[in-house]
């Protein structure tokens, strides 16, 4: 077949991309954890909640459904029941016992607790046992159910990265883009800012700043507060780039033409010079989009993040330090191997993507 | 010659400049932490059972100076900081610099010998991910180098005390066994001492090494491809000659210009990996100072160090570099 194709930038890279088998595995991985977080509360047999705890399934191990035992094969999975006795004999301390006689099947498409999506409320979900609660990865020290946590956290991992992204785009787009555009003083002052900036350790700085948060706000308030001062910290990177981009750009002839014409410098800025850069942003924005999770979990992890009810990683992890934890409910790591595949899938995609976006690069 | 005294006049003059700018954005944070000293003091004698007006409050700013404006305090401070005289805690009530310069060059010691471990890792390894024709020894060592950078610290830190408690019945934390806490600096002690460390220092080394081990291999390909290379192997050099004398050496230069930035990252780390293996260095005492006290003399004293060492590494590392390599001397000079 002998046909001329002319491919666009986008199909070049694209192209590119799909070439690279690890980025692709990783791609569909992402995506899959991705709609794991925003499908969490129907994908959640349990309230993630203190409001959907298993009072009699504390510190509880994980349950996993099974297909026979010694009596009897079953094709719909199921689970024994458990009681929780407290007597003389157990010297008065909550003891679970398994009732292998008594079965709990699991159903699917279940009818369980209320929730909105896209402002409409559901209350089916994918599986959901007739009697009593299901916990496929056990439960923390008050009952909560340790798989619709980490599908939650999962989602608002995603949320707290992405409104930082925005703010720290904002951010370098305006001070690079004044620094970048008008040289001189403005970008002697800004650079010098932003490169004192990013000579502080970031997560001490963050510490320093979310400790500002008083105990009065509320959990919604201070992921607000968690992700503008994420995204703060984080632009002076970005903006440097795009201020040497910008300063090299600005002497070309278009922008003179566009000058000439009483353009005003805002719009230059935005309608010309920063399309010129926006594959850099956006493979920038890909690498960097774990590094704000991270910091995030880091930072809910010591305490001076997020709080509950908005649960994330790092603030299942809190308590996981404990060595009663360390020794006797070690599912309360399960959660982790989710974290570390999320941001795992992040950097192998955003590697792809760079390397596909690289004009310049040599085929292997 | 006349370049070099040039150049480090102008570098030195920039490294200052940033200190200010550094200690005056710190001493704005420690400024907007609701509440001061004079409140904290008083607030202590309250509790005590004595009565407060607001004019003792008022009274007592005079005494510490707070009552003055904000840039005079500020100059005041820096000029102190500058002289390594921090002040005051005013929640542990003991001079900050006794406090902390011991637990600071112990936290920098660890650091310093975690840099070191990545930069041992990192460039042997990263010249073989580099020039490996190997694909499954190129993919593993990507994917662990990834696995470095995308496991938070923590996770690490937690990892290990799962398993050691697990197989060895023992947590791993602290610097010191219990006897030798308080002991003055012996041999055995700094044998207890090593027999502790090694943990903290491979759990911040592992992060540096996966990030200085990307550079590293950048670095490597970039160079590779240049003509000269391509030249040598004209004239018939080959295998470990051609890459060790040609594009390694090269290579590496610009990989002193990142110490400053991993020692950073490292100092990024050392907060939560105190408090996991339950260290008492400066990180943990940031931590005590934010989360558990809002200690922001204590904080603001332990970011200014910490930044302080940085930019110190920036700049010697700027004027070593420039030594061995004019080029960057001259791009540094013509740039301003």
């Amino acid at each position: 077949m002998s046909r001329t194709e002319i491919l666009s930038q986008k199909q070049l890279v694209f192209q590119r991309f799909k070439k690279n088998k690890s980025a692709k595995i990783a791609t569909f991985f992402l995506l899959f954890l991705i709609s794991l977080g925003i499908f969490s509360d129907f994908l959640s047999p349990c309230k993630p909640t203190i409001a959907g705890a298993d009072k009699d399934y504390i510190n509880g191990a994980p349950q996993i459904p099974r297909f026979w035992d010694e009596n009897g094969f079953s094709i719909r999975p199921f689970l024994y029941s458990t009681e929780r006795t407290r007597s003389i004999e157990t010297n008065f301390r909550w003891v679970e016992t398994v009732n292998k006689e008594e079965r709990r099947y699991v159903y699917f498409f279940v009818k369980g607790w209320e929730y909105t999506f896209l402002g409409i409320t559901f209350d089916r979900h994918l599986f959901g046992v007739d009697k009593g609660q299901i916990h496929i990865f056990g439960t923390d020290e008050t009952g909560k159910d340790i798989f619709s946590r980490t599908l939650k956290a999962i989602f608002i991992s995603l949320a707290v990265g992405l409104l930082g992204l925005v703010i720290k785009l904002f951010m370098s787009l305006l001070v690079g883009g004044l620094a970048g555009y008008f040289g001189g003083w403005v970008d002697s002052i800004l650079s010098a800012i932003t490169d004192a900036i990013r000579t502080i350790p970031p997560i001490p700085l963050f510490m320093a700043l979310a400790a500002f948060i008083p105990d009065t706000w509320s959990a919604e308030m201070r992921f607000f507060y968690i992700a503008t001062i994420l995204g703060l910290v984080d632009f002076p990177t970005l903006a440097r780039r795009l201020r040497t981009h910008l300063l090299s750009e600005r002497n070309q002839e278009y922008i003179l033409a566009a000058q000439l014409c009483g353009t005003s410098t805002f719009k230059i800025i935005y309608k010309h010079l920063l399309p010129s850069f926006t594959s850099y942003i956006i493979v920038d924005t890909l690498i960097n989009f774990p590094y704000m999770i991270l910091a995030e979990t880091s930072l809910s992890f010591i305490g001076l993040g997020l709080q509950d009810p908005v649960n994330s990683i790092g603030v299942m992890l809190e308590n996981a330090t404990k060595t009663d934890v360390l020794l006797n409910y070690q599912w309360y790591y399960i959660p982790t191997l989710f974290f570390i595949a999320l941001v795992m899938a992040f950097v192998y995609v955003g590697d792809g993507i760079r390397d596909a976006a690289d004009p310049y690069r040599v085929q292997k | 010659m006349k370049n070099i005294y040039q150049f480090i006049a102008v570098r030195f003059g920039l490294s200052i400049i940033t200190l200010l700018l550094i200690s005056f954005i710190v001493f704005s944070l420690m400024e907007l932490v609701p509440g001061n000293c004079a409140e904290r003091y008083l607030s202590f004698k309250q509790s005590s059972g004595q009565n407060i007006t607001f004019q003792d409050i008022a009274a007592e700013e005079r005494r510490l100076g707070l009552d003055r404006p904000f840039l005079i305090r500020y100059s005041s401070w820096v000029l102190n900081a500058f002289q390594g005289d921090f002040g005051t805690s005013c929640i542990m009530r003991v001079d900050i610099s006794t406090l902390l310069i011991p637990k600071f060059g112990m936290s920098l010691g660890i650091c310093i010998v975690a840099l070191i471990l990545a930069y041992s890792l990192a460039i042997p390894f990263g010249i073989i991910s580099a020039t490996t024709k190997n694909k499954i020894l190129d993919s593993s060592l990507k994917f662990f180098s990834y696995l470095g950078l995308a496991l938070p610290n923590f996770l690490v830190a937690l990892a290990v005390m799962l398993f050691s408690t697990i197989y060895f019945g023992d947590t791993l934390t602290g610097l010191f066994s219990p006897e030798y806490q308080d002991a003055p600096w012996s041999m055995k002690k700094f044998l207890n001492f090593l027999a502790h460390a090694w943990l903290p220092i491979f759990i911040l080394g592992w992060a540096a090494t996966a990030l200085a081990l990307q550079t590293v291999k950048a670095l490597v390909i970039d160079e590779n491809k240049k003509l000269y290379v391509t030249a040598a192997k004209a004239r018939g050099v080959t295998g470990k000659r051609l890459l060790l004398n040609y594009p390694t050496r090269h290579a590496l230069s610009p990989l002193i210009n990142s110490i400053g930035f991993d020692l950073n990252r490292i100092f990024n780390d050392l907060p939560i990996v105190a408090l996991i293996l339950a260290i008492t260095d400066a990180g943990s005492l940031l931590l005590q100072a934010l989360v558990r006290s809002n200690d922001q003399q204590l904080a603001g004293a332990i970011i200014f160090l910490m930044t302080a060492t940085i930019i110190i590494i920036n700049f010697i590392t700027d004027i070593v570099l420039s030594i061995i390599d004019p080029r960057a001397r001259k791009g540094m000079l013509n740039q301003k």
